[in-house]
């Protein structure tokens, strides 16, 4: 028994430490919380209380990591944001357009506009589709919104659009309140003037205009844009009328040609008569 | 021999039971301020192991056998205020205080602890300590030991080194 005694206290270290490890290893097998009951949830709770009381003081490094995972998710959050608006716009712009074919009796040929190009003011736009799919020169396009042009020259696959705002624009165009005729006519920037309109009659700001019946080259009642303005011209017989197209031309994206072919048909007859009466009269 | 003292006669109390019931004190106090206040110092989820350092000194003062017991106190201690495993710290900080033990001279614990000698089995506990710890910590985990033992086990180490000069220049001070 000495002896025992004895060694237990020369190796009291070793033994205390293999005791200790054991005991570690099997807390270790036991060590969750279900097992030790609920007193390691009470030391739990207060040290959580205690952090919750210490909350409020700030912590630079975890602020400086939380504000730039913020700025990222942020940045995520913008363009997503951004992509979402797109797509709104898109969507709306895309069902007003999905409606339109129902209103005009003639085969429209959607596009993409895919260019614009300025020169000399004259304002033009490239769409996507070409000879390839029906389109031909002089066909009228329009957006969902109105007018927007004629085409001028096509390829296989692409054609080039001559749009509302170019200097060599002449729509033959009416109000559609009063049915008064005039000259449609690009005056820079974003204004269209209705001209050979007498101040005698009657034109108001707010009325819609829209394509003539007369016209060749148009297709009937397509809205050009509103009246934003109707004054008399000094020294003159003629009203000044301003008009606002209804198209917004900086932010065209997709439009119809109009495949039109009652148009055609009337320019080629009346094409043929202008020949034939001219051909009667000379010498 | 001016500098031959011992810290457990002349700087502390003299009895004990007082003494041991002042490094409970103290051992629950650094566990909150581990568990509560330590995020503050935190360096890429690394912080300084306050109690590893505690069981150290108490090594150094009182020896090999009270330094094993206080390392599994000390450790218990923390795995119960920490969400820890049951027995992983008590493990890891009883092999620390055993390794620390073997410094320990008695009658010159006060050099020890105000000198860089203090620093070095800091760092030679911390890294045995860390290497149990992260050992246990990592076995469930599929994670390499390595790897892990590298980025966190002795960065840990080092950051517990370094919070050890606080101590010693302490220590040191009193000394002279």
């Amino acid at each position: 028994m000495r002896g025992f005694i004895e060694f237990v206290v020369r190796f009291k270290n070793f033994i205390t430490l293999i005791t200790l490890v054991v005991m570690s290893l099997s807390l270790m097998s036991i060590g969750n919380l279900s097992k030790l009951g609920g007193f390691r949830a009470v030391i739990v709770g207060s040290i959580g209380w205690i952090q919750s009381v210490f909350a409020w003081i700030p912590n630079p490094v975890a602020l400086k990591a939380e504000n730039t995972a913020l700025r990222e998710l942020n940045l995520q959050l913008a363009v997503e944001a951004a992509r979402s608006r797109q797509a709104m716009l898109e969507n709306s712009t895309l069902r007003s357009m999905l409606r339109l074919p129902s209103l005009t009796e003639h085969r429209l040929i959607a596009a993409d506009v895919i260019g614009k190009t300025t020169t000399q003011q004259r304002n033009y736009a490239t769409i996507n589709k070409g000879l390839s799919d029906g389109i031909g020169e002089g066909m009228s396009v329009i957006s969902d919104a109105g007018l927007v042009g004629i085409v001028i020259g096509a390829s296989e696959h692409y054609s080039i659009l001559q749009l509302l705002i170019n200097r060599d624009t002449r729509v033959s165009a009416k109000v559609l309140r009063t049915r008064v005729d005039g000259i449609i006519q690009w005056e820079g920037e974003n204004t269209l003037v209705l001209k050979n309109v007498p101040r005698t009659l009657d034109v108001q700001e707010g009325d819609r205009i829209l394509t003539s019946n007369y016209s060749p080259r148009y297709p009937a009642n397509i809205v050009i844009g509103t009246v934003r303005q109707s004054t008399d011209e000094p020294n003159t017989l003629f009203r000044r009328i301003v008009v606002e197209p209804a198209v917004n031309f900086s932010t065209l994206e997709q439009v119809f040609v109009v495949d039109a072919k009652a148009i055609q048909e009337r320019s080629v007859l009346e094409r043929a008569v202008d020949e034939r009466l001219l051909n009667r009269t000379a010498p | 021999m001016a500098m031959n003292f011992d810290l457990r006669s002349s700087e502390y109390v003299t009895n004990p039971v007082i003494r041991y019931i002042g490094y409970g004190v103290i051992a629950m106090i650094l566990s909150v301020i581990h568990v509560v206040f330590l995020r503050f110092l935190e360096v890429s989820s690394v912080t300084p192991d306050l109690l590893l350092i505690f069981t150290v000194w108490i090594a150094l003062v009182e020896g090999q056998f009270t330094g094993i017991i206080a390392g599994f106190l000390c450790g218990l201690l923390f795995d119960v205020v920490s969400t820890d495993v049951i027995g992983t710290n008590a493990l890891a900080k009883t092999m620390a205080g055993f390794i620390a033990g073997y410094f320990h001279r008695p009658g010159f614990s006060k050099e020890t602890i105000g000198s860089a000698r203090f620093l070095m089995i800091v760092t030679v506990a911390g890294f045995v300590h860390n290497l149990i710890y992260n050992f246990f910590f990592l076995r469930p985990m599929q994670v390499s030991f390595l790897m892990f033992f590298v980025q966190y086990g002795v960065a840990s180490t080092l950051y517990s080194t370094v919070a050890a000069i606080f101590p010693m220049l302490y220590v040191a001070r009193k000394k002279e």
